[in-house]
């Protein structure tokens, strides 16, 4: 391939299908799972979709290196929790490391009808550009939905990270990476549903 | 009379020959009054002048919003208007004197504005405040207020008005006024009226440290403020400035939508009327008029003042999406909370999220949309607290105007994070523990429950009545998820859910 083409194939909007695209990322502290992941991490702008099988498989540790990185920075933005479904535990995310002044919770009403305010509330995260990372809980988002809570985070410049429940991963999503996350003995079992170029293969990952 | 006062001064002595029954009470040791030579006196050209008003309402007193309409009113009169509640007003019009016509044409437009607001007052100007305000209580009510509809400035002569701008005949003028007028307390008055004490001029002649001694160096002090012995600072009054406007419509809405529209050049003005004071609201109040029920009221309260009417348009829309009309709007109104200093920075180059953007800047907007619509206390931060009770150890902390400063733990060594360290406490927190059932002495839920580990006991609390004994540990459920669940020291024994790792 000549050199011009090939300098032509580096531009960041263009990804061909089992490359893994240019994006930034930031490292998940789990090298098994950075390999895995297209670019070695989580994007650092954009929608991902985490599908535990259920409540608490794994999907919070998952991502508690990353916070922990992330909130530790000098120029660290706020971490949003949009819906959470209980109460995050401060004590825990202090023994990681996270730096609990940058977390914002939002919390909506329990009786949401159709999950509106829950839904708002994330896109306005997303969208206001002051968060490095917004965490969702949403049960029945809607493609379109998604596809314009991806367009908000990207510009944004935000990791949203929303978490539906395994039964979603039979409808189509426009988000660029979707995780399924399930427990294992110490750990978490994470199976790359939709990536651009990520690894097809189960990763075990260990949380010590 | 004007020889007898001349006699007291003694730096009119040049002018008057002292008699010789004045000199020993001069010459007596220490007095009250500022003995005031003849250097001294040439130099004291008063430096303030003040007017007094003072308020006598025909049947009571006036209410402070009648003493502050009336500072607002005089403040075109000069800059310098404090108020004395309950019935006194003052204004230092030195500067102003040559402005209004002299001590006369500032007293007639005084007296002018007090009968346009309908009341009774009397007027006396004098070096000092307080001896302003003596004098101007001394002074009888005039029938100012008889007439109410007199023609505000129409000329009617001051005639009323005490006017001393020479402090050298200030204490002449004070010394036959009863001492009821310094509104000491009674005690004292009475105390002082038995040692044959009734006037100003009398008290004045008393020997300073004893008078301290005997009645208080408030009352001292008082003294010396009255001869202008000490300065007399008095705080300035501010017109407590509010924004009200109001609009009526030509038509009736109907609908929320056109609402954004109609309220637009109202909070266009709010944030003109903002801008020139360089202040911002921290509440602002719509009320929707309707035809027959009572208006609809829709309030507005912010985290950090704000006068961007954008902003504010966009946080009054979400909250007036909420509101239920039970009638179409026929006008609408917008008020202002009190106003508040705003800090002004400027704009950043960057929009946010961009490189360097201001997230910082951008990050109180963000709160502030969020709580307009999902209530004040949906939007939280959160705090961990030492405390060994799970319940305890956090809290929900309040997040204020200013987000990304930089804090302690960023300059903090990095711990190594490639793999976290086995978590002793879980993620998620159930606020309240959730009963669990038991079988064969195991907890059991949705199957049986698998204890990993040791049990932590916490066993604390017995000193703030939140008495907590418990195991804890950490289960696994059927699926393959961590669960922390704890049992009660206490005889149920009973088997809680606590927490869910991950």
């Amino acid at each position: 391939m000549s050199r011009e083409l090939s300098r032509l194939l580096e531009h960041p909007a263009i990804w061909r299908g089992r490359s893994a695209a240019r994006t930034r990322t930031l490292p998940t502290g789990f090298p098994v799972l950075d390999e895995g992941l297209p670019g070695g991490g989580w994007p650092q702008a954009g929608l991902i979709e985490i599908l535990p099988s259920c409540f608490g498989a794994g999907e919070l540790p998952l991502l508690l290196p990353a916070l922990a990185a992330m909130t530790q920075r000098p120029q660290a933005r706020w971490c949003a929790w949009v819906a959470p479904p209980l109460q995050p535990f401060a004590p825990a995310f202090a023994e990681s490391g996270v730096v609990l002044e940058r977390m914002l919770v939002v919390q909506t009403q329990r009786k949401d009808a159709g999950e509106k305010s829950a839904l708002w509330a994330f896109e306005q995260t997303l969208r206001s550009g002051t968060c490095d990372m917004a965490l969702a809980w949403l049960r029945n988002a809607l493609p379109r939905q998604i596809r314009r809570l991806h367009l908000a985070a990207e510009r944004g410049a935000t990791l949203g990270v929303l978490f539906r429940p395994r039964e979603a991963a039979r409808n189509s999503s426009p988000a660029a990476l979707r995780i399924a996350v399930e427990p294992a003995a110490r750990g978490a079992r994470v199976t790359l549903l939709k990536s651009r170029g990520g690894s097809r293969y189960p990763i075990e990952l260990f949380f010590g | 009379m004007r020889h007898r006062r001349a006699l007291e001064l003694p730096f009119k002595e040049s002018t008057t020959a002292p008699t010789p029954q004045q000199g020993p009470s001069l010459r007596s040791g220490d007095l009250l009054r500022p003995i005031i030579g003849r250097n001294h006196a040439s130099t004291l050209v008063p430096a303030e002048l003040w007017l007094a008003v003072h308020l006598g309402a025909p049947s009571s007193q006036p209410t402070p919003q009648d003493l502050e309409r009336l500072g607002a009113r005089v403040q075109r009169l000069t800059p310098r208007v404090s108020l004395d509640p309950p019935d006194g007003l003052l204004l230092e019009v030195k500067g102003s004197l040559h402005l209004f016509g002299g001590t006369e044409g500032l007293s007639r437009e005084t007296a002018g504005e007090c009968s346009g607001l309908g009341m009774l007052c009397t007027l006396a100007i004098a070096p000092t405040p307080l001896a302003a305000l003596v004098l101007a209580r001394a002074g009888r009510a005039d029938s100012g207020g008889e007439r109410p509809r007199r023609k505000r400035g129409s000329l009617r002569p001051a005639a009323s008005a005490e006017v001393v701008t020479d402090p050298a005949q200030l204490i002449g003028r004070l010394a036959p006024l009863p001492l009821a007028l310094l509104r000491w307390p009674q005690d004292t008055l009475d105390r002082l009226a038995r040692v044959g004490v009734r006037t100003i001029g009398e008290v004045l002649r008393l020997p300073r440290a004893g008078f301290a001694r005997r009645f208080g160096t408030a009352q001292l002090l008082t003294l010396d403020r009255l001869t202008g012995r000490t300065s007399d600072l008095k705080p300035r009054f501010e017109v407590r400035a509010r924004f009200r406007r109001r609009r009526e419509l030509l038509y009736e809405l109907e609908s929320h939508a056109a609402l954004g529209a109609v309220l637009e050049p109202l909070l266009q003005e709010l944030g003109e009327f903002l801008e020139a004071r360089q202040c911002g609201v921290l509440a602002l109040e719509c009320r929707l008029h309707h035809r027959a029920v009572p208006p609809s009221r829709c309030v507005l309260r912010l985290a950090s003042p704000l006068a961007d009417p954008m902003q504010l348009a966009a946080l009054l829309g979400e909250r007036l999406s909420a509101l239920v009309l039970p009638e179409p709007v026929r006008a609408c109104e917008l008020r202002s909370g009190p106003l508040v200093r705003r800090v002004l920075s400027s704009g950043g180059l960057w929009q946010p999220g961009e490189q360097g953007g201001g997230a910082a800047a951008q990050a109180p907007q963000l709160i502030e949309r969020l709580r307009a619509r999902l209530g004040p206390e949906a939007v939280h931060g959160l705090r961990a607290i030492e405390d060994h009770r799970p319940e305890a150890a956090w809290t929900a902390s309040a997040i204020g105007g200013s987000p990304a400063r930089p804090f302690a733990a960023c300059g903090e060594p990095s711990q190594d994070h490639s793999a976290i360290r086995s978590p002793r406490r879980p993620t998620w927190l159930l606020l309240k523990p959730r009963l669990l059932n038991e079988r064969e002495g195991l907890p059991w839920r949705r199957g049986p429950l698998r204890l990993l580990g040791e049990a932590e006991r916490i066993e604390t609390g017995w000193w703030d009545g939140g008495e907590v004994a418990r195991d804890y540990y950490t289960a696994v459920d059927r699926r393959g998820v961590r669960l922390w669940v704890f049992r009660e020291r206490e005889p149920p024994h009973g088997w809680f859910l606590h927490g869910v790792f991950g």
